[in-house]
């Protein structure tokens, strides 16, 4: 059993070295079809210091979400046994994902190339200079007051959280081997296209007029779907629906979900990529949508149950953070009020009604917060987006056409790369026994201290 | 009283146990064999007087109704009350367990 982990393990680190390696040695022709890269260098000068100032601030709070937010956020309610392993899957795929964002992932999500999919000039970081002698520095196209680098980096947050959210739906249960080599192929084949397809604006979907402003169907729509289909493949956890799965420590989870609160201003307030008015409307809103989402499933729980709950607060502030996220940049704080309310209670039934009718063990409601959150988001933005504030109108249609979009490529890419994954690795899931005895001791060696 | 219910207090009783006491149990057979379960429930008591857990001893009483109950037999009320027996009120019945099928 031994040598089978360390043969997945070696497997899985040759087969990212081997894809980053092919990568950058394809023939231009591959490359965008020919088609002239828009990230240029201009004189510093032409920058903005406070944007970049605040987009900097912004990359280290949505660092901030992943490590140790949402570390916490989901160590705290899993069972004990299984709390190291957790923070450790929130660790290693940060450092994955980091890799390979510079190895590819960001050449293939912001540079100009396919409607589907950007180019390879970004591979490495290649071209993201800055030349001291001659005053100049390399500015992306999305971005043009900042310094490329800086937008690379908040971008790399981006992609990190994105793929840490997809860990609350597989937890307790899958190799540390699999998981590592599983989310390094979704960042690349599933996440930066979709990135590219709404962000990149030669992208089909923000072609279309497609509303994201900070990652609903990027992010969240992505993550869930991916989490909902990983918790499929998986199958239940040892004992689900008919043992008590008591979580460590509800107060890690309070903790991670304030971090997660505090992180989310750098996400949608960031995501203006300046400093100016349409930021401070993005905080404000994100601020009213959270409180409002903690309220509404406090509410929900008290109808449905007579009392509320920390874990229905924390979820709560989490959906209605979630929903506003497509729309931060677009709506005015009553907007947002309505916004995160509406999504406190789907969510609320989304983690508890409609996990009952799918019948899946996504352990930790990735799919119930994160999918019917972004999804509520994603169409409420199409109805409530206000043209004197982010300069376009919303359509529930294009809202719908890119839901939609993304709910099925990611649904079919995460299907078909744990596939791969399982040819791979063998097995995605560890031994009953290793299971039973719990994934800090079978995989890890490493034990919670009393 | 069905099989799922009885497996739902046993697990509950089962995480208590441990964390209060220690003792680690069978879930399963709890559910199912009366006799083992009527065992654990004289052991959660006599732990529940001397260590002052009343939720213990609430779950403990909740194990043997439905283990009764299964089995047809009338329920005798216990020695050790719960301060909601004590005053002559009817135990109600069980809540839904918590984390059973979701953590939420």
């Amino acid at each position: 059993m031994q040598t089978k982990r360390y043969k997945a393990g070696g497997l899985m680190m040759v087969s990212v070295l081997a894809l980053g390696l092919l990568l950058a040695w394809m023939p231009a022709s591959a490359q965008g079809g020919g088609a002239p890269v828009r990230p240029t260098l201009v004189g510093q000068d032409t920058l903005h210091d406070a944007d970049t100032v605040w987009v900097m601030v912004s990359t280290v709070l949505v660092l901030l979400m992943a490590l140790p937010g949402l570390a916490l956020f989901y160590a705290g309610m899993v069972r004990r046994k299984n709390v190291l392993n957790t923070l450790a899957s929130v660790l290693g795929i940060t450092s994955v994902v980091s890799l390979l964002w510079f190895v590819v992932g960001y050449s293939w999500a912001f540079t100009p190339g396919e409607p589907w999919l950007g180019g390879n000039a970004r591979m490495w970081f290649a071209g993201l200079d800055y030349q001291i002698g001659t005053g100049l520095v390399a500015v992306s196209h999305v971005a043009p007051y900042i310094p490329e680098s800086v937008f690379a980096m908040f971008q790399l947050a981006f992609a990190i959280i994105t793929a840490t959210l997809v860990v609350g739906a597989l937890v307790e249960r899958m190799r540390f081997s699999a998981l590592l080599l599983f989310m390094s192929l979704w960042t690349v084949l599933v996440y930066a296209p979709i990135a590219h397809w709404v962000w990149e604006p030669g992208g089909w979907l923000a072609r279309m007029g497609a509303l994201d402003f900070a990652g609903g169907a990027v992010v969240h729509i992505n993550a869930g779907v991916a989490g909902l289909v990983c918790a499929w493949f998986l199958g239940p956890r040892k004992g689900y629906g008919r043992e008590a799965f008591e979580p460590y420590n509800l107060g890690w989870t309070m903790v991670g979900a304030s971090l997660l609160w505090v992180g989310w201003f750098g996400f949608n307030a960031g995501s203006a990529l300046s400093a100016g008015g349409r930021a401070g409307l993005a905080l404000t809103v994100t601020h009213i949508a959270a409180a409002s989402g903690a309220v509404a499933w406090m509410l929900g729980e008290a109808v449905v149950r007579g009392r509320g709950s920390l874990l229905g607060l924390c979820s709560g502030l989490v959906a209605g953070l979630v929903a506003i996220t497509p729309a931060a940049g677009f709506v005015t704080p009553a907007a947002a009020l309505l916004i995160g309310g509406v999504a406190g209670l789907a969510c609320y039934w989304g983690a508890t009604g409609l996990k009952r009718l799918l019948r899946t063990d996504d352990s930790l409601d990735v799919f119930g917060v994160h999918g019917i959150g972004g999804i509520v988001g994603a169409l409420l933005t199409g109805v409530l987006a206000d043209k004197s504030i982010g300069g376009v109108d919303g359509s529930l249609w294009t809202q719908l056409l890119s839901v939609l979009a993304v709910v099925g490529y990611s649904l079919v890419g995460t299907a078909l790369l744990l596939w791969i994954t399982r040819l791979v690795v063998v097995d995605l899931r560890v031994d009953v026994q290793d299971e039973l005895t719990g994934l800090d001791i079978a995989l890890h060696r490493e034990r919670l201290g009393s | 009283m069905n099989d799922t219910d009885i497996l739902a207090i046993a697990a509950h009783l089962h995480v208590l146990l441990r964390r209060k006491t220690g003792r680690v149990t069978d879930t399963e057979w709890m559910a199912c064999n009366a006799e083992y379960a009527q065992e654990i429930v004289r052991f959660a008591r006599e732990r529940a007087q001397a260590d002052q857990l009343p939720e213990l001893a609430e779950w403990a009483q909740r194990l043997e109704q439905a283990v009764r109950q299964v089995a047809g037999i009338s329920v005798v009320q216990p020695l050790l009350h719960t301060p909601e027996v004590q005053a002559g009120t009817t135990a109600s019945p069980p809540a839904p367990p918590r984390y059973v099928g979701g953590i939420r």
